[in-house]
């Protein structure tokens, strides 16, 4: 049932780095895989088992680090997050024919989040109130035990990696017309040991399709400049000065 | 099998016919436990088990009408493949009349249409030409399907002799629940647990001797100083006596925690009661349909632990569903509960936002405030025509934002022919400083924020 994938030639060799042992994503080896866009911020393109990534706050980038591992067949648990956007999950990858969700683990969510990981090969995590330590190293060791993957938005000092978004736009809204078409995002990523390398890549996070891709520099909207100024089509603000001040055509305002 | 009474078919005296019908039942329950009842006079069961205990159709129907002259009340019996066809049996010539397996259809096809209980349907039947059921039932299925709908349908079926509905089971007297006391009282889970094996395996043993499955099971435990802790599980079937064991403990330590209100119970357990709840005929156990994902024994028992802390409906899956708003396109079941999508979820939905599905829907709209450039409210008429562009964004307490692109309104009335749950809402897309975008949804002259892009 799983794809093989040619991780091997897929995966951003950085000089330095040990190579994979064994392909991402079957049981036994030591990684979790992502989606192909995000393969270049995290170390070894994938998430290693037994790791805690952090994220800083719960978005569409936690998801989109979900969705890689769960389109490949594992299961994801996403607990205290009452808001999750399933369907924006879905297009991205995420499959909720295998996923699990607790809105609300309470104050006993160390058990809660230690019961999921027995069954759920990933578990996404906004914890209601920050862990002491000894909470945190239990949890790891349990994560460590049952070679899950933990997605912890907020802080978490013992995270292996860290990511967030430092800018994002969405293009396709105007001045009282269009609609929200995709976003471009900036995403920083560092942490401990191999991943203490800082990298930033720009991701269409969504693109049209509502899947994660790579952005071409050319096209990303010049960043802290609001999608007012971005047409329907995604052209950046460099295209747009040599037409002049011209609105989109109405062919952008149909709204559903 | 069906048994007839027709002595109390449409007597005058609801009541008295009712009394003497249970006395006919309870005499009926002692040939076969499954008796069901399906109108007054009428009673019947699944005639295979007891016929081959009694030695025969027509040896257990003798001994059923001998029983019931005893009585003081006359009966007829059909046998056959299905209910109607058995019906149909009952009223014939004969005291007994017994249909071979497999030759309802014959049987059927001489009665006319009028046999059906759908009188409209008979008649229309009669003016077309098919005078009996062997004429309908020669008619393709799909053509009296198109022709007559549903009604059609079920008169197709029950002529060429398939059943329409099922036999449901009547729950039978004797209680299935099994019991194990602890004395003295129990004051460890351990113990309790491993009695619990055994006793589900009592359980099941007890219930696939009547051909039966349970579809959930309740597990009773009563301490010493009176209190009871009761918890429904479900089962599938998949679970086997060790897994019930594992509820067990799940259930005893979901009781104990420090969170749970009150002091856990004190003085040991007393007893240990397992009860079958919602007994259904086995029929086999179901594999997952093609495309379905095979929810892993792993997966359901570390979902099923979270539901013993935390409760059943703590745990959900999420199905996709149809309808306008983002907060419908998704309806959470909880775990163990059919899949079902509460709207049609392949339908166009006209309404509904196209475009970027938001990653962050908030069950609960957070209340907002869009403001234009000289701070008044931004309000919609009812032409969706807008006050003035929206400039500022407040929501919920947090940091005002500058609104830097906007879409909408985009109106939507719902219900509007219900006053109570009728609702008039326009819908914006708004665009703030920060790179955020946000659904922002105005109805009756507020503002709310359902969705957010991020």
């Amino acid at each position: 049932m799983l794809a093989w994938q040619p991780a091997l030639s897929a995966v951003a060799w950085e000089p330095g780095s040990e190579p994979e042992p064994a392909v991402p994503g079957v049981p036994g080896s030591g990684t979790l895989p992502v989606l192909p866009a995000l393969r270049d911020l995290l170390p070894r393109g994938a998430l290693a088992r037994g790791s805690v990534v952090s994220v800083a706050e719960f978005g569409l980038l936690c998801l989109a680090l979900a969705a890689g591992a769960s389109a490949d067949g594992a299961w994801c648990g996403i607990a205290g997050v009452p808001e999750a956007g399933v369907l924006a999950a879905a297009g991205l990858g995420l499959d909720g024919e295998r996923t699990l969700l607790v809105p609300d683990p309470g104050s006993a969510w160390p058990q809660v989040v230690a019961s999921l990981l027995d069954g759920c090969e990933l578990v996404l995590l906004r914890p209601p109130a920050s862990a002491p330590a000894q909470v945190r190293q239990r949890l790891e060791a349990t994560l460590r035990r049952r070679r899950g993957v933990l997605l912890v938005t907020g802080d978490w000092p013992g995270a292996q990696v860290r990511l967030r978004v430092i800018t994002q736009g969405w293009t396709g809204l105007g001045d009282g017309h269009g609609r929200l078409r995709a976003c471009c995002a900036e995403v920083l990523a560092d942490g401990r040991g191999e991943a203490a390398m800082t990298r930033t890549r720009w991701l269409w996070l969504p693109a049209e399709d509502g899947t994660v891709a790579a952005a071409d520099p050319v096209d990303v909207p010049i960043a802290g400049i609001p999608a007012r100024g971005v047409w329907g089509d995604g052209r950046s603000l460099q295209d747009r000065g040599a037409q002049g001040g011209r609105p989109p055509g109405l062919a952008a305002v149909s709204a559903g | 099998m069906v048994v007839c009474c027709p002595q109390l078919c449409g007597l005058a005296d609801a009541r008295a016919a009712a009394r003497l019908f249970d006395r006919v039942l309870a005499a009926v329950t002692r040939f076969c436990p499954k008796a069901e009842a399906v109108e007054p006079g009428v009673c019947a069961f699944a005639a295979r088990g007891p016929a081959r205990y009694y030695g025969g159709e027509a040896a257990l129907a003798g001994q059923i009408i001998a029983a019931l002259a005893g009585l003081g009340l006359e009966s007829r019996v059909g046998v056959a493949d299905g209910l109607f066809a058995a019906r149909l049996a009952a009223r014939g010539p004969r005291q007994v009349g017994l249909i071979p397996p497999g030759g309802s259809p014959e049987f059927l096809a001489r009665h006319p249409v009028d046999v059906l209980a759908d009188q409209d349907l008979a008649g229309l039947l009669t003016r077309l030409g098919l005078g009996t059921l062997g004429d309908l039932a020669a008619l393709p299925f799909g053509d009296v399907a198109g022709r007559f709908g549903a009604a059609g349908e079920a008169a197709h079926r029950l002529a060429s002799g398939h059943g329409s509905l099922p036999l449901a089971v009547r729950p039978p007297a004797e209680d299935l629940s099994v019991a194990c006391e602890f004395d003295p009282p129990e004051a460890l889970a351990e113990p309790v647990v491993f009695a619990a094996k055994a006793l589900a395996e009592r359980m099941h043993d007890g219930l696939a001797a009547r051909g039966l499955t349970c579809v959930r099971v309740q597990v009773r435990a009563a301490w010493a100083d009176g209190r009871e802790s009761r918890r429904r599980w479900r089962h599938d079937g998949l679970l086997s006596a060790a897994a019930v064991a594992d509820r067990v403990r799940w259930q005893l330590d979901g009781w104990h925690p420090a969170a749970q209100d009150g002091e856990p119970g004190t003085g040991g357990i007393t007893t240990l009661r397992l009860v079958p709840d919602q007994v259904v005929r086995a029929t086999g156990h179901q594999l997952a349909l093609w495309g379905e994902a095979v929810v892993t024994d792993r997966v359901a028992r570390a979902a099923m632990r979270v539901q013993a802390m935390l409760g059943h409906e703590a745990v959900l899956r999420p199905v996709h569903d149809g309808g306008r708003n983002v907060d419908e396109q998704v309806t959470h079941v909880p775990f163990g509960g059919k899949r079902t999508p509460r709207r049609e979820p392949g339908q166009p939905w006209p309404g509904r936002i196209a475009g970027a599905a938001p990653g962050v829907v908030y069950p609960f709209g957070r209340e907002a405030e869009v403001t234009d450039e000289a701070g008044r409210a931004v309000a919609v008429t009812g032409r969706c025509g807008l006050s003035a562009e929206p400039a500022c964004l407040t929501v919920d307490g947090e940091p005002v934002r500058r609104v830097t692109g906007w879409a909408g309104p985009w109106p939507l009335s719902e219900r509007w022919w219900d006053p109570v749950t009728a609702r008039r809402r326009a819908r914006f897309q708004l665009l703030t400083g920060d790179g955020r975008a946000w659904l922002a949804v105005v109805q009756d002259g507020r503002w709310l924020i359902e969705a957010g892009y991020w």
